[in-house]
């Protein structure tokens, strides 16, 4: 299945924008998160299509999935 | 300060701390060894001050029963990070309800400073009165301990912040100092007078790199009592690091809550400016007076655009490893290091930015720079053009001012300039009053008088039981963006529990970005008590002290005036829902409806006594 992602702020540092990639059915948000190798304690929120979602959903065909840091305050 | 238990909970009247009481008029000054009178009093800040500001009725913020509280945190100047807060209290001049009497507010900031007075050996100076001559005050160690003299101050007078700083340095090379600018000078027409603290980056550099306690006028309050700066002279006191305190500063810079604000180069999000792209996720950055337009406008001072053209480097505090200054230079043709700009943190960026509709980091820096050498409030500042802005665009026939508009530099350059000399009090008194004159007040953002820093209301309902600056005071601004709650009991129970735990660092004496997720009821905080003072605390007696700190602070803005209605958001976010932010609606009339009265529900007993 094809699967979009979407890096925020600092998270596309070495990284890319954004990247359409082919993934296997079944594929939770953590293991994407975890091929990118961003630190765990920088990971703030996680999108799915747009809405609040959590590591261990399950994508699906089409999604938009986006990462964010950690929103910092002041 | 004077410990003669290990149990500051069951016996906090053995814990004394040293104050001194400054009379201005008269020059007397007393010295005490006051003992605390609970928790809240031995962990200090406004914890400590709010209850000595609720022993006064002031119905005048300028007025000589209106004291000016300067005191440190228990750990101000400690080994533990970000120990270096200094804290200004009083009844505000620019935050008061619509009876018309003033708020207790606090106000803090970093710098070397608060480490640097309480080395000096006081931990509160209260002046009382006010000097008939400008004056600044010295504040040294002595063998006989610490020494407070009145000094002219006449040489000061019209100088900015950073002017006063250096001048004061060449007399005093071995002390900080916390200053304020001609705004504070100007309080008659100036409520947002910020308080400048030097650096250590500052003091060798040169260069305008203070941090400040800016909100509520505490500049413009120490104006009025004729105080134009502080000196703290004292050697550096800092003790042996301990294997405890080793380990808990470790864990500050490596665990979970100051990721965010190191530097990108470390790993981290790089400062507080990372909440740009975080925010704009949603579409939820403020723009042109808070109102986000569902475009990519505010990417324009998006970091990655601006480091471009302009130099940025992160630098740090004394000793902190957290390093979030983002300070901004010219860039030459050659990639060389050219004039210090300002310093790029999310609010002052964003409000005196994209909020005025301000898109080059150029402009954006030189109002940053305006702002902080005048001693305003850039919150205040920023929210208070970005108001009138929104006036002369609804009202092209008739604008009012200078008839500046969104994104014209000229004109908004000379608002910030005339109000900061004192020639605009109707930007220097701030939105509430501006938008009460206009009789449009719908739009004017602030909450119980105080301007909103840049998160949308429409994101944070929280800022209508914050009982200072809404950030600073109630950590619900991430509840809905970050943590994607929109139901209610998820927003009584931030509201009411976890999220107001952090005023608890305007208690001790550290940064928020300590542990910002957490707040002070933590372990790493119990560690650091026992290693630098032996005292044994547990996250529960924190927790609770802060709570009633917390609550104390309600108490007193209910008794000066404000009536429920007053803890609301500006009337625009649910009259005219902004449909580009991208998140649910959770600022509805209902919902808004059934928060109060859980909220209130919940707050209302706890509220009763707790100023006796
Ligand atoms: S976290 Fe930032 S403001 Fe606080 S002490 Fe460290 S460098 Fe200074």
């Amino acid at each position: 299945m094809q699967v979009k992602v979407k890096l925020i702020g600092a998270f596309r540092t070495d990284r890319f924008k954004e990247n359409i990639a082919e993934y296997p059915d079944g594929t939770r948000v953590e293991e994407i998160f975890s091929q990118l190798q961003i630190p765990k304690r920088a990971l703030g929120t996680v999108l799915l299509n747009g809405l609040h979602a959590r590591l261990d959903d399950v994508l699906n065909e089409g999604d938009t999935l986006t990462l964010l840091p950690i929103l910092g305050g002041g | 300060m004077k410990s003669l238990t290990t149990d500051p909970a069951a016996n906090p009247a053995a814990i004394l701390y040293h104050r001194c009481t400054v009379d201005l008029k008269t020059g007397e000054l007393r010295y005490t060894d006051v003992p605390c009178r609970n928790l809240e009093d031995v962990l200090g800040g406004f914890g400590r001050s709010f209850q000595d500001l609720a022993m006064r009725q002031i119905d005048n913020a300028y007025c000589d029963e209106n004291p000016l509280i300067v005191n440190t945190g228990l750990l101000t100047g400690s080994t533990a990070m970000t120990a270096l807060r200094t804290y200004f209290s009083g009844y505000s001049p620019i935050k008061g309800s619509k009876a018309g009497r003033p708020a207790a507010m606090w106000s803090t900031g970093s710098g070397k400073f608060g480490a640097k007075f309480k080395w000096t050996g006081l931990d509160e100076l209260i002046f009382e009165n006010r000097s008939e001559q400008p004056v600044y005050v010295l504040i040294k160690e002595t063998v006989a301990g610490p020494q407070v003299e009145l000094k002219p101050a006449e040489h000061l007078l019209g100088l900015s912040t950073h002017a006063k700083i250096m001048a004061l340095q060449q007399e005093y090379p071995n002390a900080h100092f916390a200053a304020i600018g001609p705004a504070g000078e100007n309080w008659q027409q100036n409520y947002m007078g910020a308080v400048a603290l030097s650096t250590e980056n500052q003091l060798k550099s040169k260069q305008d790199k203070c941090r400040f306690a800016g909100r509520g006028g505490m500049g413009s309050l120490m104006g009025y009592k004729n105080i134009l700066a502080l000196v703290a002279q004292s050697r550096d006191k800092l003790g042996k690091v301990s294997e405890a305190v080793k380990k808990v500063n470790l864990n500050v810079i490596k665990g979970g809550g100051s990721a965010r604000l190191q530097p990108i180069s470390r790993g981290g999000g790089g400062g507080t400016w990372a909440a740009y792209d975080v925010l704009q996720a949603f579409h939820a950055v403020p723009v042109n007076n808070f109102r986000p337009q569902g475009n990519a406008i505010p990417e324009k001072l998006f970091r990655e655009n601006v480091e471009k053209e302009y130099d940025i480097k992160s630098e740090a505090c004394y000793r902190c490893g957290i390093t979030c200054h983002n300070n901004i230079s010219e860039k030459g043709a050659d990639g060389s290091k050219g004039e210090f700009l300002a310093k790029f943190d999310y609010e002052p960026l964003n409000l005196l930015g994209t909020n005025l509709g301000i898109h080059a980091a150029g402009e954006a820096a030189r109002l940053i720079q305006l702002a902080d050498n005048y001693g305003m409030d850039s919150i205040s500042l920023g929210v208070t053009i970005s108001y009138l802005l929104a006036y002369n665009e609804r009202h092209p026939e008739k604008p009012i001012l200078n008839g500046a508009t969104f994104g014209d530099y000229e004109k908004i350059r000379e608002l910030v300039i005339k109000a900061g000399e004192g020639e605009l009090p109707e930007i220097g008194r701030g939105s509430m009053r501006l938008s009460q004159a206009t009789g449009e007040t719908g739009y004017a953002y602030h909450v119980k008088g105080l301007e909103l820093p840049a998160y949308q209301p429409e994101t944070n309902p929280g800022y209508a039981w914050a009982i200072a600056g809404g950030h600073m005071s109630m950590a619900t601004y991430g509840l809905l963006t970050r943590e994607g709650k929109s139901d209610l009991d998820s927003w009584v129970k931030g509201i009411t529990q976890n999220k107001l735990h952090m005023v608890g660092f305007d208690m001790i004496g550290l940064c928020k970005f300590f542990d910002i997720a957490n707040g002070i009821g933590t372990q790493m905080v119990v560690d650091c008590l026992k290693s630098e003072f032996n005292l044994e605390v547990s996250t529960d007696d924190i927790r609770a002290a802060v709570r009633r700190a917390f609550l104390r602070g309600l108490a007193l803005e209910l008794r000066q005036g404000y009536t429920k209605a007053e803890f609301c958001l500006p009337a625009e976010v649910s009259e005219d829902p902004n449909s580009h932010i991208n998140l649910p609606n959770i600022t509805s009339s209902e919902f808004i409806a059934q928060l109060e009265k859980r909220v209130w529900e919940i707050f209302e007993p706890e509220l009763e006594g707790i100023l006796d």
